[in-house]
């Protein structure tokens, strides 16, 4: 290939050009000696040949440009060339080149940084092969009032539709529990149980060993998972711990193998996977969570419509359970995942793109009031003979260069902004800890860059062909209508683009004020909690579990600073369901046609003094006592939800209730209303509809429901909460060492982990909407303080015709004024019509919300004046003289 | 008829086809040679001898070295590559057809 070893050759001679240049001079003066030489021989003088030989040789210096252009790249040569004089030009402006690099170094590594995560979290969530298959099972009743977002089912469905469903390729189920694992250390920690079906529906194998074997021999020890954190963290990586035998529970269990560090199934929080079998006889357990995988071509529908039709017929093997009720709302696993954070991560990244419009606007203003300045350069380039693209090397080299630094600038923000995101993130993110900024990402960055470099390098490019630049009229200092009209549209974009990001920014701000000033129904304040697990191995019947936790709640409740103390299944917003519902029935009332239309009630076993303790005021009545605990007797406190759901306007106390597994030897258990407390959130933090909840005495006789093995401590405190985690978890290893403390955290901190996502979006959001505003601000002033030096001398000739500098104050900005209104118009327009995009973020407002958009208006508004105030006062001190005798 | 300059794209094969008669020359002399053989009907503008000079070595047809001319003085000598050899005897070849066919197409009567 000639062509391209003469390219090759080309390229290698851009360098050592000066030795190059010299050889080339010497081989001409050779050429031009013996030129000489012949001319003397034929008989000139020696002055004679020496004149006519150069006048033969012709232009020296045009030789050697032919010459150098054919030796090099002559493309190449005048962009370094462009590229250094740019480089020299933006040194002598620092502040143009700072303003223009800093806006793009921040736009750029906003977007590039959300643009990572959202990549991650979002676009591409699911370690998983073939993961757009999987599908999660979720429920709704509406006839229990049960909405979609119940991912429970019974064991018996679990069996009937891994059986029975064609739309599938295999199914799994599996539910969380904690449990201790003993050792040199008890460790409380959280598994999974379940079908050993889970890899085969998630496509994973192992790292070392096996997975759960399909079939366990009668008798034969349970066997385990390690997760890969567990592994590392307890075992040391050792490999050798596979077939070996831990204790959990008091119970022997074979390791089997390891997963691979990317399986988080079905939260990061598991770090074991247990084959435990499920009992199918209790159809009032909605305790599983179902994951499937569909078989090729099968659809979401289709699978939807198949688990109708299934729970229809399971309903005459088990009557009166309620399985005729159930419809399906499969949702994707993706979508089950990233749910509402994908939401959160779409509209920061789509804030991100108004940030690098905010700043691109500026940017491009400060490239025309760059250009106009430059009007007389340019034209004396045009007269010199450059044509459109040397005019066009002008400015692209140095948006070029601008755009290199910014994108360099803006890639470093970006690495420090994914950690920020990465750390700050809701803990519940999915692959959270795997987000690294990557090629992808940095090409998408380069992208941005090229297309940064293009706009801004064109837009004076378009002005200069457009006017008609010359050397006459350069030196006029008028500005021309055209000019004025582009700045101030960018201007007044500017403006419109930040109110949008403050307005949404504002509506966050309030809804997450409304939802921290909730009334939760209980005091997080100055609150311990903490879990405790009893073993059945050591604690195998009731009796031993009641004066398991009964010594272990005298021993807390008296250590120094704990006001009172008491027990209960779940506390508030623990985020995992109703953790323990069942369908209500209440006494008296006639025998219902269809058992499917009971409310859920969430059944809340507590010990003596728990409202005081959780300070929850009763509404009516009283609370449990420690006499009812000792006596085992059957009463209840209800919340308000369930007294509206059952009682409407009847008073309920001496009414009796109870949930359909309160039974003792076949009959009916019922417990006596004596107190009603407010509702209390139950999964969430801001629920539409609470759920109705009854507490009863956690050791209240006979077969309770639901179980109380593993029971939730609450410490009321006269001392930071936090402090006695020590003496307490020393006092609970005095009375049994093999117990481990599980979820050690205060009230508040549930409550603010609750709160976490929203403030999450949140305060990107409002850091976007400030970014913008800054921006936005900096750009006012900056178009303003250029007109004003634009017309320095017109109103010098204004103050010298008698104008009072007031006057010329308030031209300067109305003028500025118009523009910034302009912009607030288009502003609110926009953010009236994207008010959908933000809904489902808010809480307790609308997204039209009147008072934020008043706010944010005026806040703008007044701002926007401010900037343009300032450089009309420096108008209104012109000196007439100093400017008239500048023109 | 005066001067005139040397036509684009001829030039390549002049040179190559001194260097093949005269062997290792310098260019001055190659300019001479061509004007010389051109019945100094054609003027060499040194501006495009030496940049097609520079070309032919990029493309490795020819390559340059200094040496010594006849009159004691130093100068830098091109002499054809094997490559360079080759290219001559292709472009003479074309050139011969291209006028072939041109010649046919100028003189009506042989149709």
């Amino acid at each position: 290939m000639r062509p391209l070893r003469g390219w090759v050759r080309r390229f290698a001679a851009l360098f050592r050009r000066t030795r190059r240049d010299g050889e080339f001079s010497a081989e001409l003066d050779a050429h031009l000696r013996a030129h000489i030489d012949d001319n003397v021989r034929a008989g000139m003088t020696v002055e004679q040949a020496r004149r006519h030989a150069l006048i033969t040789l012709g232009g020296l210096d045009m030789t050697k440009e032919t010459y150098r252009d054919q030796r090099g790249i002559p493309a190449f040569e005048r962009w370094t060339r462009e590229l250094r004089h740019a480089s020299g030009r933006l040194r002598r402006s620092p502040g143009f080149t700072s303003a223009a690099v800093l806006s793009l170094a921040l736009a750029i590594g906003a977007n590039a940084s959300v643009f990572t995560v959202v990549e991650r979290v979002v676009i591409n969530p699911l370690p998983y092969p073939a993961s757009d298959r999987l599908v999660m099972l979720d429920f709704s009743m509406p006839s229990r009032n049960i909405p979609s977002g119940f991912n429970s089912m019974t064991a018996r469905e679990y069996f009937f539709y891994a059986d029975h469903a064609r739309t599938i390729d295999s199914l799994a189920a599996y539910r969380w529990e904690d449990r201790t694992l003993t050792g040199e250390t008890a460790e409380r920690i959280r598994i999974a149980r379940t079908t050993p079906s889970l890899a085969t529906v998630l496509r994973t194998p192992p790292e070392i060993g096996t997975w759960l074997p399909n079939a366990q021999r009668r008798g034969a020890a349970p066997s385990a998972v390690l997760s890969h954190g567990l592994w590392v963290r307890r075992y040391g990586a050792d490999p050798g711990v596979v077939g070996r035998t831990v204790v959990l529970n008091g119970v022997a269990t074979t390791v089997a193998g390891v997963m691979p560090a990317s399986f988080v199934f079905p939260d990061a929080g598991v770090e074991m996977w247990i084959n435990e079998p499920f009992a199918t006889s209790n159809d009032d357990d909605y305790s599983y969570t179902g994951v499937a995988r569909l078989r090729d071509g099968a659809s979401l529908a289709e699978f939807r419509a198949e688990i109708n039709q299934l729970a229809r017929s399971l309903a005459p093997q088990a009557p009166g359970e309620g399985y005729e009720a159930i419809f399906s709302t499969a949702l994707t696993l993706q979508d089950f995942t990233v749910g509402q954070v994908a939401t959160a991560l779409w509209f920061l990244l789509g804030a991100a793109g108004v940030v690098l419009l905010v700043a691109c606007a500026n940017i491009a203003n400060l490239f025309l009031v760059r250009s106009d300045a430059r009007q007389r350069e340019i034209a004396v380039r045009r007269a010199l003979g450059a044509g459109t693209s040397g005019v066009a090397g002008y400015f692209l080299a140095e948006s070029a260069l601008l755009s290199i630094a910014g994108g360099a600038l803006g890639l470093a923000a970006a690495g420090a902004g994914v950690r920020l995101l990465v750390a700050s993130g809701p803990a519940l993110l999915p692959r959270l800890n795997e987000i690294r900024l990557t090629p992808i990402h940095a090409a998408f960055v380069l992208g941005l860059v090229a297309l940064a470099t293009l706009a801004f390098g064109l837009i004076p490019l378009a002005r200069i062909r457009s006017s008609s630049a010359s050397l006459h009229d350069s030196s006029r200092s008028g500005v021309g209508a055209a000019r004025n009209r582009a700045r101030h549209v960018l201007m007044g974009a500017q403006v419109a683009f930040a109110l949008v990001l403050l307005v949404a920014s504002g509506l966050l701000v309030r809804s997450f004020v409304k939802l921290r000033a909730l009334d939760l129904g209980f005091d997080p304040v100055s609150r311990l909690t903490f879990q405790v697990g009893l073993p059945p191995s050591s604690y195998p019947d009731r009796d031993r579990i009641v004066r398991g936790h009964q010594a272990i709640l005298a021993r807390v409740g008296a250590l120094p600073g704990v006001r009172s103390a008491s027990i209960v299944n779940c506390v508030p917003i623990s985020g995992r369901g109703f953790c323990g519902g069942a369908p209500l029935f209440a006494e008296g009332e006639p025998p219902p046609r269809n058992d499917t239309v009971r409310p859920i009630v969430a059944s809340r076993p507590v010990a003596a003094s728990f409202f005081e303790t959780m300070g929850m005021p009763l509404i009516l009545g009283r609370g449990i006592t420690q006499a009812d605990i000792d006596g085992n007797s059957l009463v209840t406190v209800i919340n308000d939800t369930l007294m509206r759901t059952a009682f409407r306007s009847d008073n309920p106390l001496g009414k009796r209730i109870r949930l359909s597994p309160h039974r003792a030897n076949g009959a009916p258990l019922w417990f006596t209303i004596i107190g009603v407390v407010h509702a209390t959130p139950t999964i969430a933090l801001a629920e539409p509809r609470p759920a109705p909840q009854m507490y009863l005495p956690m050791f209240a006789g006979r077969d309770v429901f639901p179980r109380v093995d593993v029971m939730t401590y609450v410490l009321q405190t006269s001392t930071p909460p936090l402090g006695l985690a020590a003496a307490v978890r020393a006092a609970v290893k005095d009375i049994d060492p093999n117990l481990a403390l599980a979820q050690m955290r205060t009230m508040q901190d549930v409550v603010d982990a609750a709160a976490a996502p929203r403030a999450f979006t949140m305060v990107l959001i409002a850091v976007a909407a400030s970014a913008a505003l800054l921006l936005g601000i900096v750009g006012i002033y900056g178009v303003m303080s250029y007109a004003v030096s634009q017309r320095t001398s017109e109103i010098g000739v204004r103050l010298a015709l008698g104008a009072e500098p007031g006057a010329v104050m308030r031209m300067v900005v109305r003028q500025g004024g118009v523009v910034a209104l302009g912009g607030i118009g288009a502003g609110l327009a926009a953010a009236l019509a994207g008010g959908r995009a933000i809904a489902s973020l808010l809480y307790g407002i609308s997204p039209r919300d009147p008072q934020v958009f008043v706010v944010m208006t005026v806040t703008l508004l007044a701002i926007a004046l401010v900037a343009c105030w300032l450089p009309a006062r420096r108008a209104a001190a012109i000196d007439p003289i100093t400017a008239l005798r500048m023109e | 008829m005066g001067k005139t300059d040397v036509w684009q794209g001829t030039l390549a094969l002049m040179i190559l086809k001194t260097l093949e008669t005269l062997g290792p020359q310098h260019g001055y002399g190659i300019a001479r040679r061509i004007e010389q053989t051109s019945g100094h009907k054609l003027l060499v503008n040194y501006g495009t001898l030496y940049p097609a000079l520079l070309k032919l070595e990029q493309e490795g047809y020819i390559k340059s070295s200094w040496g010594v001319s006849d009159n004691n003085r130093k100068a830098k000598f091109y002499q054809l590559t094997r490559a360079g050899k080759k290219q001559v005897e292709r472009e003479a070849r074309e050139w011969n057809e291209t006028t072939a066919i041109l010649a046919r197409f100028l003189s009506p009567d042989e149709a």
